[in-house]
């Protein structure tokens, strides 16, 4: 998923499996992370009175995590480390759920401890990690590269677990226990030069300890003398000075331990993997070391335990459990004991300072003090948990919504095709859907909504897909569904009829996949359906019949490949073995195992393959047609490379073979484990701007000659960005070798030709499209977009993004002047870090911020620090008094249109800004000084200021040139400062929106005045303004003036500082001049 | 085949009963032989650490090739490591035979070996936290199981079956070069490693490329089995791979366990397939 675009989710009823491997509570008691055997990290608001609620689902391991654990000094920066299975690394931002490094080595870690010391170590710290291999792995905490390793001298193998000692008598250790139950301590002070002079650092101690399965080792702060071990089958206390035995205590038959930990002197907490949890009180004796027996015999008497509470689970069980203990001895944290389950339930247990037994000495039990899932989130935030197809069956049956089990976009037709577990098909339009679920007034729409419904499977509909989206060749009325009962079913979906119907008798149909481009049968392509019962079945759609049955797997199939060349169908097993299918004949040619078989799955990788049955893939399929995109994008910025348009255009053509990239798009998602599956709505920010853009354009010819004007003037400009981009590009590489100089140079004519083309070429694409457009009626869907869908989707992306109920008259605004639709409830968005890590938010998000929680009615303010941005933006644009002012024109379509276009312009240069990456932003903001100091646009060669401006193009289209204002450069520095402190991109676009509308009131209010007062000629550059300036009553802006003021002062007092605030002075300077105005007009 | 749709409560009901059945007692018989299975596979390997039979013993294994005989060696393996090496080598150039040996005081450990080991020790702690005491409430839950058992599992058998592709400089580098008493010439390079059930031990054979040699560098990447002509640069040299003789034997006791661990593995994804068959009976019930 790309950076610029915006997700929203429609989860669905049901929420999604998450199956807890891994759990932890952040140092500042405020977020527990879980990790999932699906892959998923999920964050849960932690409040001060120990209430849990989910918050943000964040995607992006394939497997099952293994651990996570904090990653800095956690005041500093709050970053966890989660690894998986597969040996990959994350580190995420737990308060805003980006992902800020990644890596994947080929280790599998189970436990990862971070340590810093911060006078010896240059960076962030290390990594410590152990798992299935030997020894201890020292990674890099930023950079999450390997270091070094701790290596043993003894007996090497591999690491069950270890803790870091950290005292002041003592120097820093690492203790770590072996599979084969050996005791190894590592000095970690001391080591750290010659760790990072790579020499080997062996351990100083290393002792048996006669048990296997270690699971913790703890070493007692308060002492600084006992060591805790936990075995799964016992647990000792050990002597630190000596190593020497001081009580074992064997569980009970049945019980494993799985962990404990030292609460304070003399007191520890056991917990077990059913759930359950013991706290005792370890009792001296009496006997003092001095009489420790000469021969070395451990002395087994010298302390005991005594039982004096105890935690349990009352329900039924589902092991195994994770369990945690956070120890706080400061005064607003708590002790809390906190568990996951597999079935997704964390529990948490508050553990008393000083826990006691009753009083006849029997132990206590300490209560539960909160218990909560992720379906709790989802049940009690009902509104905000709606399906895309949730109100289609609802008025169908009057009771009960039909649950998805699989759906199919098509973005073509911007068509979705949901199949049900009562073997339903919905096919409906996509956007229309996703307004009715998320807008209020959408029970209007719902009825006007047309959708069909198929009927012919009896059971849940298991898998869909529609050949023509892969394909242009094949028949675009065609789709194939398969179900539970191993029926797979061709539809003409404009007819909704059935076609055939193929009955494989293989049971449930798991995925329908199809044969890539280069690979045909009798001149048509293939459909390729795995079944559950390991078969794979081959089906023919033109002669409508089953081409080849390949039974003989023994273990499920992972992967299919073919080869266009010999005609075989390649098949990997889940056992990593692989048949090879002769496709003519259906025999089987080959079986091959181990490392053969991966040579040949290695070895057409070229080909076609899918793996059936885990989420991630069906989101790499998407972002690899984008990525092509993606790397031009970035490109543009960075080296020497072909003018950006060129490339986009270039690789425009190159997806349009497969699917032409939209600016809304639908992305069924489905979870390992269950057929449970919810929907993303991806809205390519940039992709709308662009197609956006010219609309305008093509649409005025009818319209008045102002508009001819303008449409001269943005096309120069447009042209101008292209050719200054193009110098930049000249001069950036003069810096750089001079191979590639003179490279580029050579390229620079062919760059020069494809720039001056460009434009004629999108405006020819746009003329086509309008002419198709007008001829809508047509009953054959358009391959291009057509305008109103893209209006269509732009406001629903605004509705989605503007902070609803902050200010009731500027919703009215909205809703009366873009035409744009409240949100029904608080939406869940989504935030992509980069290509394949993405957060989603979940129902009942907005509640977790503590300061937000009696605010039912701001709808989608995504927290308190929107209103400071957008007070931020305001106070740092220069009040220039100055009122743009535009035709008094009747407000129609076309300025509607305009304002739209407008804010979305500015939303994606935020974007844009907000993501840039770092060492580029450098350039940015050491060329403001230039961009000040000169001000006009003669560049220094090498100097990234050209960027920007091409930046300026962009946004500036239509403008005047000497109207570059301090008003952007401020914008650009700000924004720019946002980035420096991580604000996410949906809180900037949210609070430059919701400024954007303040500011265009506040004009509009002065406008008034002004038109009171004497006339200023001016052209107009705002759209905006000038829409603003037709409608609105006097009468009614008066109490607008009035609102706002209200407004701004009880925002101001109540501020939640996050960051420290920039403009300390200027903050109430926009509330005091609508003062003054609104006292002028009265 | 009748839906489950049109399935009458009775016919519900004895699925219902079928499937208790599954669950209470068929998984637990299929893991209790699952146990047993892999118990007779990690005994093959002779945990060493636990300590009560002792150091484990120690296999001589006679290494040869079925072509030439330039290399013969004798490898001791006790548990997961190599304690005494004799290799002869009769060099081509002269006939004088070469011999090699470890060092008294060090060992050296099959990674391969202690990783298989490792992982099938975890497969068999998975399974005894889940003896017969133990029920399970849900298929969902057996099936989680057997992946994860599986997961170890399959790691095992690759562990022993694909080798380490190594580069030559990592070859080089490696600490078994350092375990020969008289140090190994600077013209060898020393590997052992495991291939499915047999023990492979390859030795090269290297020569100086002169700086001035005409013949086109090309360092070799990585690989199991390096061939005649690879070239690599060590330290300040440039060497190319003369010859390489690559001697194996096969151990007994490794071929079991790779038996072992497939036939675990059917059991497994046989007991998933039995899961599987109610998928659509208990789809309806809450996790």
């Amino acid at each position: 998923m790309r950076s610029s675009m915006q997700a929203v989710a429609l989860w669905g009823i049901k929420a999604p499996p998450h199956s807890i491997t891994a759990i932890m509570i952040t140092d500042d008691q405020q977020t527990v992370v879980t990790g999932s055997q699906e892959g998923q990290l999920c964050l849960w608001n932690l409040s001060p009175e120990l209430k849990i609620s989910a918050k943000e689902l964040l995607f992006g391991h394939s497997t099952a995590v293994t651990c996570l654990a904090r990653a800095r000094d956690f005041s500093k920066q709050p970053y966890v480390v989660s690894a998986a299975e597969n040996g990959e690394m994350c580190i995420w931002n737990v308060t805003n759920g980006q992902c800020v490094e990644k890596a994947t080595l080929p280790y599998r870690h189970t436990a990862i401890c971070y340590y810093h010391c911060a006078f010896r170590m240059t960076g962030e710290g290390w990594l410590l990690c152990c798992g299935e291999y030997q020894d201890v792995l020292i990674i890099d905490a930023k950079t999450l590269a390997v270091v070094h390793t701790f290596t043993s001298f003894q007996s090497p193998d591999w690491i069950n677990c270890m803790c870091i000692l950290h005292s002041t008598r003592i120097q820093d250790s690492l203790l770590v226990v072996s599979v084969t139950g050996e005791l190894k301590v590592w000095d970690l002070s001391s080591s750290i030069n010659s760790i990072q002079e790579k020499q080997d650092v062996y351990e100083k101690e290393s002792k048996s300890l006669d048990s296997l399965n270690c699971k913790t080792i703890r070493f007692c702060p308060y002492t600084e003398r006992l060591l805790l071990v936990v075995f799964s089958k016992c647990w000792k206390v050990y002597d630190y000075c000596d190593f020497s035995l001081l009580w074992t205590e064997v569980s009970r038959s049945g019980q494993f331990f799985t962990g404990g930990e030292v609460l304070a002197a003399h007191r520890i907490i056991i917990w077990t993997e059913d759930g359950h949890s013991y706290i005792y009180q370890l009792l001296n004796s009496g006997l003092s070391k001095s009489i420790y027996p000469a021969d070395g015999r451990v002395l087994k008497e010298t302390i005991y335990p005594h039982l004096l509470c105890s935690t349990s689970v009352q329900e039924n069980k589902s092991l195994p459990f994770v369990m945690g203990y956070m120890n706080e001895r400061k005064e607003p944290f708590y002790k809390v004991l906190f568990s996951g389950e597999v079935s997704g339930r964390i529990t948490l247990w508050h553990i008393p300072d000083v826990p006691v037994s009753k009083f006849d000495g029997s132990p206590r039990e300490i209560p539960i003090s909160t218990t909560w899932t992720l379906q709790d989130n989802f049940d009690k935030h009902q509104t905000m948990s709606q399906n895309i197809i949730d109100h289609l069956s609802g008025f169908k049956d009057g009771v009960g919504t039909a649950v998805v089990t699989s759906s199919a976009y098509v973005p073509s037709l911007d068509k979705l095709i949901c199949g049900c577990e009562d073997g339903r098909i919905f096919i409906t339009q996509a956007l229309n859907a996703a307004k009715a679920g998320l807008l209020e007034g959408g029970s209007l729409l719902k009825d006007s909504l047309s959708h069909k419904v198929l009927i012919g499977h009896y059971q849940s509909v298991t898998s869909l897909l529609y050949p023509h989206g892969l394909s242009s060749k094949l028949d675009q009325t065609w789709m194939v569904s398969g179900d539970q009962d191993s029926c797979v079913i061709l539809w003409d979906i404009f007819t909704e009829q059935i076609l055939h119907k193929f009955s494989l008798e293989a049971g449930p149909v798991t995925s329908l996949l199809m044969s890539p481009e280069n690979f045909r049968l009798r001149g048509d392509q293939i459909i390729c359906c795995v079944c559950s019962d390991r078969s794979v079945a081959l089906l023919h759609l033109e002669g409508k019949c089953c081409l080849l049955r390949a039974q003989k797997h023994l273990f499920p199939v992972r992967m299919i490949k073919w080869h266009p060349v010999e005609n075989f169908l390649i098949v990997g097993c889940a056992d990593d073995s692989v048949y090879i299918w002769e496709i003519e004949t259906g025999t089987l040619e080959r079986h091959e195992t181990g490392e053969r078989a991966r040579i040949i799955l290695n070895c057409c990788d070229d080909s076609h393959f899918l793996k059936p049955g885990s989420i991630l893939p069906v989101v790499t399929e998407i972002q690899k047609h984008k990525i092509v995109e993606q790397r031009s994008l970035s490109s543009s910025y960075l080296g020497p490379m072909p003018s950006p348009g060129l490339q986009v255009e270039s690789s425009r053509k190159v997806a349009d073979a497969k699917s032409f990239p939209r600016p809304f798009n639908v992305l069924p998602v489905k979870t390992k484990w269950s057929d449970i599956g919810f929907h993303i709505l991806l809205f390519d920010l940039e992709n709308l701007v662009e197609l956006l853009l010219p609309t305008p354009i093509s649409d005025a010819d009818s319209s008045n000659s102002f508009y001819g004007s303008e449409i001269l003037r943005r096309a120069k400009s447009t042209v101008e960005k292209k050719t200054l981009t193009l110098k930049r590009n000249k001069t950036a590489c003069g810096p750089l070798s001079g191979e590639s100089q003179t490279k580029s140079v050579s390229e620079t004519p062919v760059q020069e030709d494809n720039t001056v083309k460009f434009p004629e070429e999108n405006d020819g694409i746009k003329r086509h499209k309008k002419m198709k457009s007008s001829k809508k009626m047509h009953p054959k869907p358009l391959r291009k977009v057509d305008a109103n869908l893209l209006i269509d989707t732009a406001k629903l992306l605004l509705s989605c993004l503007l902070p609803w109920g902050v200010d009731k008259e500027l919703d009215n605004l909205c809703i009366m002047h873009l035409n744009i639709l409240k949100l029904q409830g608080p939406i869940s968005l989504g935030l992509a870090s980069n290509e394949d890590h993405f957060s989603l938010m979940l129902p009942g998000w907005d509640l977790c911020n503590a300061d937000m929680k009696k605010d039912y009615l701001r709808v989608n303010l995504f927290s308190r620090k929107v209103l400071d941005l957008s007070n931020k933006y305001t106070a740092t644009l220069p009040n220039q008094g100055v009122t743009s002012r535009g035709l008094e024109n009747n407000c129609d379509s076309l300025q509607e249109t305009n304002a739209i276009v407008y804010i979305l312009n500015r939303l994606f240069l935020v974007s844009k800004l907000v993501n840039m990456p770092l060492e580029l932003a450098c350039g940015i903001d050491s060329s403001f000084k230039g961009m000040e100091s000169v001000h006009n646009k003669v560049k220094n060669p090498g100097n990234d200021v050209l960027n920007i401006s091409s930046f300026y193009g962009y946004l500036r289209n239509g403008k005047n040139e000497h109207h570059i204002s301090e008003a952007d450069l401020s914008l650009l520095k700000l924004v720019s400062c946002w980035r420096d402190q991580s604000v996410q991109l949906h809180l900037a676009a949210n609070s430059i929106f919701l400024e954007m509308m303040r500011k265009e009131r506040r004009k509009f209010l002065e406008a008034k005045i002004e038109k009171v007062g004497e006339h200023y000629h001016r052209d107009t550059d705002d759209p905006i303004t000038a829409f603003f300036h037709t409608p609105v009553s006097l009468v009614k802006h008066d109490s607008n003036s009035n609102s706002a003021n209200f407004q701004d002062a009880e925002d101001m007092p109540d501020r939640c500082v996050l960051e420290e605030s920039e403009h300390p002075g200027k903050l109430r300077h926009h509330s005091w001049i609508m003062k003054v105005c609104s006292c002028k007009v009265c | 085949m009748a839906t489950a749709m049109a399935a009458t409560a009775a016919e519900r009901a004895v699925l219902e009963e079928e499937f208790r059945w599954l669950l209470h007692d068929e998984v637990h018989a299929v893991l209790r032989q699952l146990q047993d299975i892999l118990k007779e596979a990690s005994l093959r390997f002779t945990l060493s650490g636990t300590g009560t039979e002792g150091p484990a013993k120690q296999e001589n294994f006679i290494l040869g090739s079925c072509g030439t005989d330039q290399v013969k060696g004798v490898l001791t393996l006790q548990g997961d490591a190599l304690s005494q090496a004799d290799v002869n080598l009769k060099m081509p150039r002269n006939n004088q035979p070469l011999h090699l040996a470890f060092r008294e005081d060090k060992q050296w450990k099959l990674q391969q070996i202690q990783d298989a080991r490792n992982h099938v020790s975890q497969a068999i702690y998975l399974l005894t936290n889940r003896d017969a005491s133990y029920q399970f409430k849900t298929g969902a839950e057996v099936l989680k199981l057997m992946d994860a058992v599986m997961l170890q599992l399959i790691r095992a058998r690759n562990r022993l079956t694909t080798p380490a592709t190594l580069t030559l400089p990592e070859i080089a580098a490696s600490g078994l070069t350092r375990m020969f008493a008289p140090a190994l010439p600077s013209d060898l390079l020393v590997n052992v490693y495991i291939n499915l059930n047999k023990l492979c031990l390859t030795v090269y054979q290297l020569h100086v490329l002169q700086p001035n040699s005409t013949k086109n560098f090309r360092p070799a990447g990585g690989a199991v089995l390096h061939s005649p002509g690879a070239m690599f640069e060590w330290g300040s040299q440039r060497l190319e791979v003369s010859h390489v003789h690559k001697v194996e034997c096969v151990i007994p006791w490794l071929n079991d366990a790779l038996v072992f661990f497939t036939v675990s593995l059917q059991l497994c994804q046989q007991l998933k397939d039995k899961i599987s068959v109610f998928s659509s009976y208990w789809s309806y019930r809450p996790f």
